[in-house]
């Protein structure tokens, strides 16, 4: 991908500008708050199961759930706030 | 009467002795309690300390695949057919252990590592490292899977695929590059959204036209871009529909091929809801792969020039369903699935195939489960007859008995 001197300042700034641009939609992103509502026990049952059979808390002690979590949050693209609700579930219900 | 006084004083006196006494003794017994609990209260905080997690982690998770196939296949060639037998223990085409490392380093940087042991010898799935950058924001740098689809992403692993066998054609697609990525999960509304794009290396093309992924030292100075938009339209995340693209330079730069681009597209939807007292399982992928027009040279002694439309097409579709709320048959899962996949006619690897896999596995628990999966494959050859690659009709039939766990 060769880009022209003269244009590298112009497609820096645009980078820029796109990279801002991403980040403010993301954090304008909100749910409603039925969903904002959801428990940790709701959120596991709902979204473990589209990929495979829903977890047994015991399967793991807490701290190992806190590396699951994040891995799986970066398989199945959860958001942040139900990966910590869901893995709070798996702690507190062993 | 100064007798009888004498006598009171001297009661009162002992009395007052043996309360002081007893109250003492109380004090003292109380004190000691009270010493003997704290001493206990300190041993369990410093239990608890020697206990309490730290910052970092690592951990060994993995899965493991092993199993029986039994085969047999008809090939049929200018009206002569041959028949062959096989049976293999260790499933040939599944047989899998993969350890996987993860460390996790406070709860900004995680890192992936994926070797797999399999009838390629040792390979690498993924190994790359996470930065969670900001609460729906994850940036990735390594040996990543690629967002094209989710079947090698999300579906691949034995313990979580319902059959024995990958469906022929997606599992084929390229799946691992060296590269970066940024993904996640995006709440809007009632509905969520997901993103993930990645910037890597890219495809390479091969002498006969065919793709290959994965090589840390690119052929061209241009890099691929692959990403993926998913949408769960329902509040419940029962449905998720995905588009991907994957866009690219895959020639070799100094050869003719040097502006041979691919350009791919992939469409998928995942559906999984419970009717009570059925789990409904509903998956499906759709992939394009197209790479511009080339012209390729045989390899053997003739050296001969050919051309094709080099357009690839392979999808699956598969339900399946678990009675979950029948106490008696919760363990089992039935399961069918009809793929397809069609390469490029007129090249040397031309063919249309399609292949329909029924399967009844049993859980042995969450992540641990013994797979019956029955196959019958038809493939067609549409390989250039010029070039010697046509090879006719070839139908199969295989029987599977695999056992998978995620340990």
């Amino acid at each position: 991908m060769k880009i022209n001197k003269n244009l590298q300042p112009i497609s820096i700034s645009i980078i820029v500008f796109v990279g801002i641009l991403f980040i403010t939609t993301i954090n304008a992103c909100a749910p409603t708050k039925a969903i904002a509502a959801k428990s940790g026990v709701q959120l596991w049952s709902e979204n473990c199961q589209r990929c495979h059979n829903t977890p047994s808390p015991s399967t793991f002690s807490p701290e190992i759930w806190e590396t699951v979590g994040m891995h799986m949050q970066t398989r199945a693209l959860i958001t942040e706030n139900e990966r910590d609700k869901i893995v709070d579930f798996l702690k507190s219900a062993r | 009467m100064k007798f009888k006084i004498q006598n009171s004083s001297y009661g009162f006196l002992l009395l007052f002795l043996l309360g002081t006494i007893i109250q003492l003794r109380a004090q003292d017994q109380k004190s000691t309690v009270d010493s003997s609990l704290l001493e206990r209260i300190n041993y369990l905080e410093q239990q608890m300390n020697y206990h309490k997690s730290g910052d970092d982690h690592f951990m060994v998770v993995g899965l493991a695949n092993f199993g029986f196939s039994s085969n047999k296949t008809t090939n049929t060639l200018n009206g002569i057919s041959t028949t062959s037998k096989k049976s293999n223990l260790g499933d040939i085409d599944q047989f899998e252990f993969s350890p996987m490392f993860l460390w996790r380093h406070e709860k900004k940087y995680l890192m992936e590592f994926e070797p797999t042991f399999s009838q390629n010898g040792l390979g690498v799935s993924w190994a790359d490292i996470s930065y969670f950058a900001a609460p729906n924001v994850i940036i990735r740098a390594g040996y990543l899977v690629l967002p094209f689809g989710t079947y090698s992403k999300k579906q691949a692993a034995g313990w979580i695929n319902k059959f024995a066998t990958d469906p022929i054609g997606i599992a084929d697609m390229p799946t691992s590059d060296y590269g970066v990525e940024v993904e996640g999960g995006l709440p809007l509304g009632d509905m969520k959204m997901n993103y993930d794009l990645a910037l890597s290396n890219g495809l390479q093309l091969g002498n006969d036209g065919t793709v290959t992924s994965g090589y840390l030292v690119d052929n061209n100075t241009n890099k691929t871009i692959t990403g993926r938009l998913g949408l769960l339209p329902f509040s419940n995340s029962s449905l998720e529909i995905g588009v991907s693209g994957m866009f690219g330079k895959v020639g070799t730069e100094g050869t003719s091929f040097h502006n041979v681009n691919g350009n791919m597209y992939a469409f998928d939807f995942n559906y999984v809801k419970t009717y009570v007292p059925f789990l409904v399982n509903f998956k499906s992928q759709y992939n394009i792969e197209d790479i511009s027009n080339a012209d390729y040279t045989t390899a053997d002694e003739w050296a001969t020039n050919y051309t094709f439309k080099n357009h690839s097409t392979s999808s699956f579709t598969q339900c399946s369903i678990r009675p979950t709320g029948i106490q008696a048959l919760h363990d089992f899962e039935l399961a069918a699935r009809y793929s397809t996949y069609n390469t490029p006619s007129n090249s040397t690897w031309g063919s249309d195939q399609s292949a329909f896999a029924i399967g009844l596995n049993y859980w042995l628990s969450w992540r641990s489960v013994i797979k019956f999966t029955y196959e019958k494959y038809n493939g067609n050859s549409t390989g250039s007859e010029v070039l010697n690659a046509f090879t006719g009709i070839t139908k199969s039939n295989t029987l599977y008995l695999q056992f998978s766990i995620q340990l």
